[in-house]
């Protein structure tokens, strides 16, 4: 039997556990969580799981994680008359396929781990990581850099919103505020209120390839991303992401403020830079886990490979179809294109070519430079 | 189980919701904590039904709100009646009112049109059900809005002051995922995510809902539907589309699921030309043979 205090400490490093591996659990979650299990059954641990998850507020997407966490962590019994189950020495059960996330399975050495607050469980192992040197990295690159990004987006942004807004001069005339105003002289229209829909900015998901054969082009890549961030200042007009053999969303890591920091933070959090490719895989999981909610008809989506990838082009060509009949348009850009002599001729990119709306060359800045005209919309 | 929590799903059942304990340990809490629920999951799984039940559960009104882009405060909460204001105004100018006296006038309750929001707010007679539905469709504005609504339930109207909530209103909200709900927003809620019935369920769902079709094509259906469903679709068809084809295979009397009755009806369960496509070809025969073999 395990009292109520028993029950906070437990809750908290389970959220701890959660928070390790990527899934945002706040304090006020766990507060909600304490609460709602006062409400349920806490012998029952079915029921446990389901109020858990309705409390902490756990994505679809983040359900493979949550489920593993919870059978490896939620052992103890409470208020029931059994003894508490021993927890080392039970098997890892194995994990339904649907739902779960990239990533692999924790061991036990790794729970315990997991337990002794602050380290590391699962996702960013620093052990198998390969560190890359950002030493290159060039401040008057980046300030070129931005400049040129910020006319790209510029270039993307030409979609009028569906919402009105007030407007001064030009416009539809405005009858509601119309009234509004005239009600304040007395009932005399002196003048009329007009409204019209502004312009939209754009909302742009960038998925980069960090392989082995996109080394040489590293730098161009992240001071791209890094431009990219800090020109989309709002945390939700933009979207990053890396893969290699995984999927891995860097949006939270990239923060144009501290570049050296973000550098050191990237490196951390993609395993296996340099690496070979899976772009259909990733891609696959992209469409699984992030097209919908990051998707939608204003969202530009930028892939930047090589295309160079020996696997199976099915599932690749599938991930292209469902993107590109999301998003409101696809831009591939290719290092390699820059060669006058490149043809999309790699399996892989050939596959991708009938669902990108423009293939473009990305080597340096003057590439991207002339990319600009094509881009109006 | 906890006895509360089972009552709540048999009574949901009887009002023809088929709950699974997830659902119904979801929304037990959202009513005991007296926050909102926010429900996800696939088109057609069942999100908006919800509400509806709940509402019939607790024997209140439903008030709904569907949001689309461009939603504004004045479609949601609440806006002047300008015209009439204006008539009222000129009215009031001919007998001869002064200015305080016309503005305590035509700025009161009975000038004011209720939009869904304030209505969940003022209403007397007890707390409603109030239905946000797909909340995904509205924009970032609206949602902060919203925000601040669902932390208070209170209103400020400039001319009128602050509107307090007279009952909290049980609320609930939908997203089919077509936007990243915020962070806000999301803490602010319980959550639920709905996933596709299991095949027990969604025969028991079936036999509910279409009672005119017998337990072997009730069956068969699930079957049917759960083998469409492990296939790669675009638009993977939820149990609202299932209800719809039992209903269609009634009134064509189908007893069972044969070739040309599925071909026919197919456009009942999918709504996608590429998918459609997927299963001419040669495929809807094995569907039907894995449907035929599982029944026996």
């Amino acid at each position: 039997m395990r009292g109520q205090s028993d029950l906070v400490r437990h809750l908290a490093q389970f959220a701890g556990a959660l928070r390790q591996r990527g899934v945002g659990v706040t304090l006020s979650d766990e507060a909600d969580g304490l609460m709602a299990l006062t409400l349920v059954d806490v012998g029952d641990r079915d029921e446990v799981r389901r109020a858990l998850r309705a409390a902490l507020k756990i994505r679809q997407r983040d359900a493979g994680v949550f489920e593993e966490l919870f059978d490896l962590l939620w052992k103890v019994r409470y208020e029931s008359s059994n003894p508490p189950v021993p927890a080392p020495g039970i098997p890892i059960p194995a994990r339904p396929k649907a739902g779960n996330r990239p990533g692999r399975q924790a061991t036990e050495s790794e729970v315990e781990r997991a337990l002794a607050l602050g380290d590391e469980l699962g996702y960013s192992p620093e052990a198998v990581l390969r560190r890359k040197s950002f030493e290159e990295y060039s401040a008057a690159d980046s300030t070129a850099m931005e400049r040129l990004v910020s006319r790209l987006i510029l270039r993307l942004a030409t979609r009028p919103s569906r919402r009105r807004v007030p407007v001064r001069g030009r416009g539809e005339a405005d009858l509601r505020r119309s009234f509004r105003r005239a009600i304040a002289h007395g009932g005399e229209f002196l003048s009329l209120a007009r409204r019209a829909r502004p312009i939209e900015k754009p909302r742009l998901v960038v998925i980069c390839d960090t392989s082995g054969s996109m080394d040489p082009h590293t730098r161009f890549l992240l001071t791209f991303v890094l431009a990219l961030r800090r020109v989309t200042r709002s945390e939700r007009s933009s979207e990053i992401f890396a893969f290699n053999t995984t999927l891995v969303r860097l949006t939270p890591w990239v923060r144009p403020g501290r570049v050296d920091l973000t550098l050191e933070r990237l490196s951390m959090q993609v395993p296996d830079w340099s690496g070979g490719t899976k772009i259909g895989e990733c891609l696959g999981d992209f469409v699984t886990y992030y097209l919908d909610e990051l998707v939608n008809g204003q969202t530009t989506v930028i892939i930047l490979s090589d295309g160079l990838d020996r696997g199976d082009v099915e599932p690749l060509a599938g991930a292209m179809r469902a993107i590109q009949g999301r998003a409101r348009r696809v831009l591939w850009l290719n290092p390699l294109a820059g060669d006058d002599r490149y043809e999309p001729t790699a399996r892989a990119m050939a596959a991708a070519l009938p669902f990108i709306d423009r293939l473009l060359p990305a080597h340096n800045l003057e590439s991207l430079e002339r990319l600009l005209p094509l881009l109006a919309a | 189980m906890r006895p509360e929590i089972a009552v709540l799903q048999e009574a949901m059942e009887r009002q023809g919701y088929i709950a699974d304990p997830a659902i119904a340990t979801a929304l037990f809490l959202a009513r005991e904590m007296r926050r909102p629920l926010l429900i996800e999951g696939d088109a057609g799984v069942g999100k908006t039904e919800i509400a509806k039940v709940l509402a019939r559960l607790l024997d209140t009104e439903l008030i709904r709100l569907q949001c689309y882009e461009g939603l504004d405060v004045s479609t949601a909460l609440y806006e002047w009646n300008y015209q009439r204001q204006m008539l009222r105004l000129r009215m009031a100018e001919d007998e001869g009112k002064t200015g305080d006296e016309i503005e305590e006038l035509i700025f009161s309750r009975q000038y004011l049109l209720e939009r869904p929001l304030l209505r969940a707010i003022t209403r007397i007679e007890g707390p409603p059900v109030l239905l946000i539905d797909e909340i995904d469709r509205a924009d970032d504005g609206f949602e902060a809005f919203l925000l601040e609504v669902l932390s208070d339930f209170q209103v400020t109207i400039p001319e009128l002051g602050t509107l307090r909530a007279e009952h909290v209103p049980y609320v609930v909200l939908t997203s089919n995922r077509t936007r990243e709900i915020g962070d806000a927003l999301r803490r602010r809620c319980l959550y639920l995510y709905i996933e596709h019935p299991t095949l027990e369920k969604e025969v028991r769902i079936l036999r509910s809902r279409v009672p005119g079709a017998s337990a072997r094509l009730a069956e068969e259906i699930g079957r049917f539907m759960q083998a469409l469903r492990r296939r790669r679709l675009s638009k993977a068809p939820g149990v609202a589309e299932t209800i719809d084809w039992a209903q269609a295979l009634c009134h064509l009397h189908s007893e069972h699921l044969d070739r040309e009755t599925v071909a026919e009806t197919l456009g009942c369960i999918l709504k996608d030309q590429h998918d459609l496509r997927e299963l001419g070809a040669g495929e809807l025969e094995v569907v039907l043979a894995e449907v035929a073999e599982a029944v026996g």
